[in-house]
């Protein structure tokens, strides 16, 4: 009995081994040594880095560029984060119930998920461009001059709001399973007392679907400020006038532009408590409804 | 007489695709009857219910309350109250919450509404757990939320689609009184679904028997169990349910037809005309059912007093009353 008890175990851990090699060797390992470098005078290429203190902390208090891209990826967050929740959760609702034809659009809702990043970026450089890109064409219908998107600070910063609004497939499929889950009867039992969609989604749909909400929208944080490298990268490098130095982009710049390894180690300590900040508000925001506990 | 709360269900019909559910359903109940509808799983009693409800439109006939035809009035606004099978309670309000939520829907006013539940929480006994959720309560007592939710709504017609289904056989025995108890003190018409027949027979002021998306019969539950509108009936309702025999047999000719014949309404009588074998002896305490063979291959249920000490194997002979018998054409319809 007991034998046969520590053999399972035993065989539990081989089966373990290889991803707990894998995150130890690739995550912890990179990790710790981040939080070494942060407090030396590592370049990338110093072959034996010194520990200069706090020095780099200090550093961090008068970094000028390091404000804008604060600045950035707060205001990115702040934007992106509702506004993807939204379309995930809105079009999830919609397209939920079984319908003819649903499932092709479910299929478009998921499809620019699918898209590499780079590709989505290279088609929102022309969705973008103030000359024949669609979307000025589209506010023309409309009268409007449309933008100079990409050059504007606050326009480049809301186009690469708007290309991330498309990659929201993983949102969309978990709202679109929570709904199928919920109990059609307390909607019919709804009905019967004249509570109407509106009410059903507000008195129902919405409670009930409350943990996975705080779910995706923690998610959605952590992933919001980690994902719009690509697009700044591609769309905008940074510019215009730091409007897009998102913290990843300018992390990436410090360590391998600038040769600043062990102040991007810093800075990526930073994004990290920023992060567990924000996922931490959120957590306190919506602790007293009942659905968490 | 005015039927002030009364249900008149007309040539009801409702068909999915090619299924169709209810066939052409016939029924009136006088205002503060309890009906009990019975029937196997998909013979429309269900359907029919949410027809009434508003859940469904019938593809053909009328539901009327109180004489008011129904067509185009929407859910809520019918004076009807549906309890579900599985109570369809808020998991994420309490059970105060719970009776209150159609109240809120129709704006009244927060401290009346709390009023009025609590007045019918106090009412059904669940007073005390106002302030619980509903996985904190008991089975019992999420089908009395259920009932006070249905309460608060104070409608002329109240529809309980199995509302004892989910409880265990003991709890089924006092919760079926206390809801008769319950139907008594408010007096509303009242349509129980079940497929138990002996709720069914011993809640209802009338019972009514349904297959495939028709009633096959209504009536006084004795009257019914006593004379069988049909061998559908005969076969349904009763516990071993009626003997039939195709052609009369042992029972006496009966060209083309069906005869019946209860198992109380068998005897057991070594002078009797009928030569049986037992199969099995199935022992209730108060009784025993005999389940016998004849050598034509005819089973025959039996009831008979306990301890007879009969085994399988034992060859018995079998008496039967010639008024008990129930006769049925080819059809199956009661001669």
């Amino acid at each position: 009995m007991t034998r046969a008890k520590g053999e399972r175990s035993l065989s539990g851990w081989a089966f373990l081994a290889p991803y707990a090699v894998a995150v130890v060797l690739l995550i912890a390992v990179p990790a710790l040594l981040n939080v070494g470098y942060a407090f030396t005078d590592h370049t990338g290429l110093t072959r034996d880095p010194q520990f200069v203190g706090l020095d780099n902390v200090r550093r961090l208090a008068d970094d000028a560029f390091l404000a804008d891209s604060l600045e950035a990826s707060l205001f990115h967050v702040a934007l992106s984060v509702p506004l993807r929740l939204l379309a995930a959760v809105g079009l999830g609702l919609l397209l939920a119930a079984p319908r003819p034809g649903g499932r092709w659009f479910r299929t478009a809702v998921y499809l620019p998920t699918v898209v590499p990043d780079v590709a989505l970026a290279v088609l929102f450089l022309w969705v973008l461009n103030p000359l024949y890109g669609p979307l000025n064409q589209l506010l023309g219908l409309f009268g409007h001059p449309g933008y100079t998107w990409l050059s504007d600070p606050t326009t480049a910063r809301v186009g690469v709001v708007l290309m991330l609004l498309f990659p929201i497939g993983e949102g969309f499929v978990v709202v679109l399973a929570a709904r199928r889950l919920l109990d059609g009867r307390l909607y019919e039992a709804a009905a019967l007392e004249g509570c109407g969609p509106f009410g059903q989604l507000r008195r129902i749909t919405l409670p009930l679907l409350a943990p996975v909400l705080v779910l995706l929208a923690v998610r959605d944080t952590i992933l919001t400020l980690q994902v719009n490298f690509v697009p700044a990268y591609v769309l905008t490098d940074g510019r215009p006038a730091n409007a897009t130095l998102y913290l990843p982009v300018y992390i990436f710049d410090q360590a391998f532009e600038f040769s600043g390894f062990a102040y991007a180690a810093l800075i990526t300590i930073l994004l990290m408590l920023i992060t567990a900040a924000i996922i931490a508000v959120q957590l306190l925001a919506v602790r007293r409804w009942r659905v968490l506990r | 007489m005015t039927d002030g709360g009364g249900l008149r269900l007309t040539g009801l019909v409702k068909a999915y695709g090619p299924v169709r559910a209810v066939e052409g359903v016939d029924l009136d109940v006088p205002a503060g009857e309890l009906v009990t509808v019975v029937g196997p799983s998909g013979s429309g009693k269900s359907t029919m219910l949410r027809l009434i409800a508003g859940l469904e439109r019938p593809d053909a006939g009328m539901v009327a309350v109180g004489g008011q035809d129904l067509r185009d009035v929407p859910p809520h606004r019918r004076s009807v109250a549906m309890v579900f099978q599985d109570y369809a309670l808020y998991p994420h309000l309490t059970v105060r919450e719970n009776i209150m939520f159609g109240l809120r829907v129709r704006k009244v006013p927060k401290g009346e509404a709390r009023r009025q539940a609590g007045a019918a929480a106090e009412r059904l006994g669940i007073a005390d757990l106002l302030d619980r959720y509903p996985d904190q309560a008991s089975g019992g007592q999420r089908q009395r939320v259920a009932l006070a939710r249905a309460l608060v709504r104070s409608p002329a017609v109240y529809l309980l689609d199995e509302p004892l289904v989910s409880l265990d056989a003991q709890l089924r025995l006092s919760t079926r009184a206390d809801l008769l108890a319950l139907h008594r003190q408010i007096g509303s018409t009242t349509l129980h679904v079940t497929h138990d027949q002996a709720e069914a027979m011993t809640m209802g002021d009338r019972v009514v028997v349904m297959d495939a998306g028709r009633i096959r019969q209504a009536g006084p539950p004795q009257e019914v169990y006593d004379a069988p509108a049909d061998t559908f009936v005969a076969g349904f309702l009763g516990s071993p349910p009626m003997n039939l025999v195709p052609g009369g047999g042992v029972l006496g000719g009966a060209a083309g037809g069906t005869v019946g014949v209860r198992p109380e309404d068998l005897a057991l009588d070594p002078a009797g005309p009928i030569e049986a074998t037992v199969d099995a002896v199935e022992t209730l305490g108060s009784e025993a059912v005999l389940l016998t063979r004849c050598p034509d291959g005819l089973r025959l249920a039996v009831r008979t007093p306990p301890r007879l000490s009969l085994r399988p194997g034992d060859t018995v002979r079998l008496r039967f009353d010639p008024d008990r018998l129930h006769r049925f054409d080819a059809a199956g319809r009661r001669v």
